[in-house]
């Protein structure tokens, strides 16, 4: 899934282009989640006793609604107004990634059984979470729902990843959710990961961010990707995600790299590289223009004769649901100050301006200074004590 | 190299106090002319701006610009430390990576000293546009807090419009729905008393009244304060002290219809 290695890249080679933020900080701001995406993570997360799914009286899944339900209204108490965006066909190229996921969910259906005759519970936890897919029809109900809680929902022609990127490239939302890498490669300017957790903080990827510290253009970038493996072609290899920056930024582009690597490199049979390009940069999408998104009241009867009706979930739960999407949507006229004043700037502190000269300054003489920086930035948010030593011992706090 | 002190410790308490409830943390920029602050709230619905210049200190010296992170809790807590009448003086070396407060009792038969560690941040700095607003009150600060507290009864927002009539101020809830309104007023013997408004244009909006209430904490620092609206604009409420600098918050208003085109502008 996504691409290979890139989290990892960029974390080693332009630590300033993630930056964590709590999720408060997104108040108000327009999401484009991609759904498929959310609802594998609770059909594998939200498990009923033991092991076995959540299910109603009836024995039908309900864990992608039970979550999605609970996640979106968590979302929206923060502010933060999501949109729901759903896979459609996966393009031709994908074929041969989803043939062997094919091949993997088999395997794993075959081990899944195994463990149950043996009675093996870990393994059989972990087969289990590999042979979990998100059904058509379970896709439906989610969108059902969504629409039912006035949530607006999109459905993609294809990729999501991709729909989602031209969602945020035309202003329509503010950044694209998901755990996915290759919504960057598709163009999304800013990529939310770990949304999922309310309390936890947002990792934030910005796209211009890594350009400038890979110091590459966009097309650049996207041949790094292919090279480190995305989801629609073989990938060349030997060629992992250091040595496909070091290699791209050397060669111009991946012909200039398969003219010049070392012959041990080998390029695979199926390498379809114009095709692959043109996905990620035309991808089949809905364009921004087009996609009109609104947030509507939540339709209570419907709602509840879906939920507590159809699927027999409790009715109470439902009714405080309901009452917290009604409360949430009150609060959802507050505007953010940033919309009205514009950012001219930023205030750094003194001590951490003096610290990324220093940091700058080691990186050009050696190696280690410039890890030691990356690790720091790496500590993420904003904000952030000093980690010097010997400057612990002699500031502490002291009363005379 | 900072050094600046306050004669009247209890300035700077109070400022920290009334903010420490909007911003974690933040950076106090000084330069030769004084020191300032700039910081919004976590959900970047309220933007505090804080400037206290060189002669409300007495001596003042600072000979290079220096951004000294501050976390306000953890700052508020050292305040603490210090009685109302203490004397109190802020130093920073260029290289340092703290602060040191100094606490000096009004008998100076007590003084305390304390260091407090500075951290590191980077936040966004936003440009505050010099606007005409629509109207302008300026009224006795303790009206405004009661004015607050008393709509908090009611709801959660305000609605504040102002006409040739007055400013009203008018909230809504389950249990009651009901206004306060302020009309000109110049005749009070003293000045601190009376309400001016200036009108340009009728504005009508409405805000958290939350983000207000934790605004009116100021009332302890100045018995005036300034209310400025326009139409579609945050709101800004000024306390000033005396001559010597001033608190502003800034509030983003809700917004009517909100929603689809909402979703337009962003």
């Amino acid at each position: 899934m996504g691409i290979k290695g890139l989290s990892t890249l960029i974390a080693d080679t332009c630590p300033d282009a993630m930056k964590e933020h709590p999720i408060k900080s997104y108040f108000s701001r327009n999401i484009a989640i991609d759904a498929s995406m959310c609802m594998y993570q609770f059909l594998i997360g939200i498990r009923g006793a033991g092991i076995g799914d959540l299910t109603n009286e009836a024995g039908e899944i309900t864990s992608h609604l039970q979550g999605l339900l609970s996640r979106t209204i968590k979302l929206l108490e923060l502010g933060i107004k999501p949109v729901y965006v759903f896979d459609g066909k996966a393009p031709d190229l994908k074929s041969g990634e989803l043939d062997k996921r094919k091949e993997k969910l088999k395997e794993a259906k075959e081990e899944l059984e195994k463990a149950e005759e043996n009675g093996d519970d870990e393994a059989k936890n972990m087969y289990f979470k590999r042979t979990v897919r998100v059904t058509r029809d379970q896709a439906d109900e989610a969108k059902k729902m969504l629409k039912l809680m006035g949530i607006p929902v999109i459905e993609a022609p294809s990729e999501a990843e991709a729909q989602c990127a031209e969602l945020v490239k035309t202003g329509k939302v503010f950044a694209t959710g998901t755990e996915d890498m290759d919504a960057l490669t598709f163009g999304t300017s800013i990529l939310l990961r770990q949304l999922t957790n309310p309390e936890g903080k947002v990792r934030e990827y910005n796209l211009e961010k890594i350009l400038e510290g890979m110091d590459i253009t966009m097309d650049q970038f996207i041949d790094i990707c292919i090279l480190c493996g995305c989801d629609y072609t073989d990938s060349i290899k030997g060629i992992g995600p250091k040595k496909a920056l070091q290699y791209v930024k050397k060669y111009k582009d991946i012909e200039g790299v398969i003219k010049n690597m070392p012959a041990q490199h080998k390029v695979p049979d199926n390498f379809p590289l114009e095709r692959v390009r043109e996905i990620f940069k035309q991808p089949e999408v809905i364009k921004g223009d087009e996609v009109d998104l609104k947030w509507t009241e939540v339709d209570e009867k419907g709602l509840t004769e879906f939920l507590v009706t159809g699927k027999k979930f409790n009715e109470t739960r439902i009714a405080n649901a309901i009452d917290k999407l009604r409360a949430s949507q009150k609060q959802a006229s507050q505007g953010r100050l940033d919309s009205f004043f514009q950012v001219v700037g930023k205030s750094t502190s003194s001590t951490l301006e003096k610290n990324k000269k220093a940091a700058e300054l080691a990186k050009k003489k050696g190696k280690k200074g410039a890890s030691s920086a990356a690790a720091k930035n790496k500590a993420g948010s904003g904000t952030k004590r000093k980690r010097e030593e010997g400057s612990s011992s002699s500031k502490k706090l002291k009363k005379e | 190299m900072l050094e600046a002190t306050l004669k009247q410790g209890q300035l700077l308490k109070r400022i920290i106090d009334s903010i420490k409830e909007l911003i974690n943390d933040a950076n106090f920029d000084c330069n030769s002319s004084g020191i300032s602050l700039q910081a919004m709230d976590t959900a970047h619905i309220s933007l505090v701006h804080l400037l206290l210049r060189a002669e409300a200190f007495d001596p003042y010296r600072c000979d290079r610009t220096l951004s000294l992170g501050v976390n306000i809790t953890n700052f508020n807590k050292i305040l603490k430390c210090a009685s109302n009448d203490d004397q109190v003086t802020l130093k920073a070396n260029d290289e340092g990576d703290s602060i040191s407060l100094a606490f000096e009792s009004g008998k100076k038969e007590r003084y305390s000293e304390f260091e407090v560690k500075l951290i590191e941040i980077e936040a966004d700095q936003l440009g505050i546009p010099d606007t005409e607003y629509s109207v302008l009150v300026h009224m006795p600060s303790a009206e405004l807090k009661r004015i607050c507290s008393d709509m908090a009864i009611l709801g959660d927002t305000v609605t504040i419009t102002a006409t040739k009539e007055g400013v009203k101020f008018s909230a809504s809830g389950e249990i009651a729905s009901g206004s306060i309104t302020v009309r000109q007023d110049a005749s009070a013997d003293d000045e601190d008393d009376n309400t001016l408004i200036e009108l340009n244009e009728p504005v009508s909006l409405t805000f958290a009244l939350k983000y207000l209430n934790i605004f009116c904490k100021s009332a302890s620092l100045s018995n005036r304060v300034a209310l400025s609206l326009s139409k579609s604009s945050p709101l800004l409420v000024e306390f000033k002290f005396q001559e010597n600098g001033h608190i502003r918050y800034y509030l983003a208003p809700k917004m009517e219809n909100e929603g689809e085109e909402n979703a337009d502008d962003e």
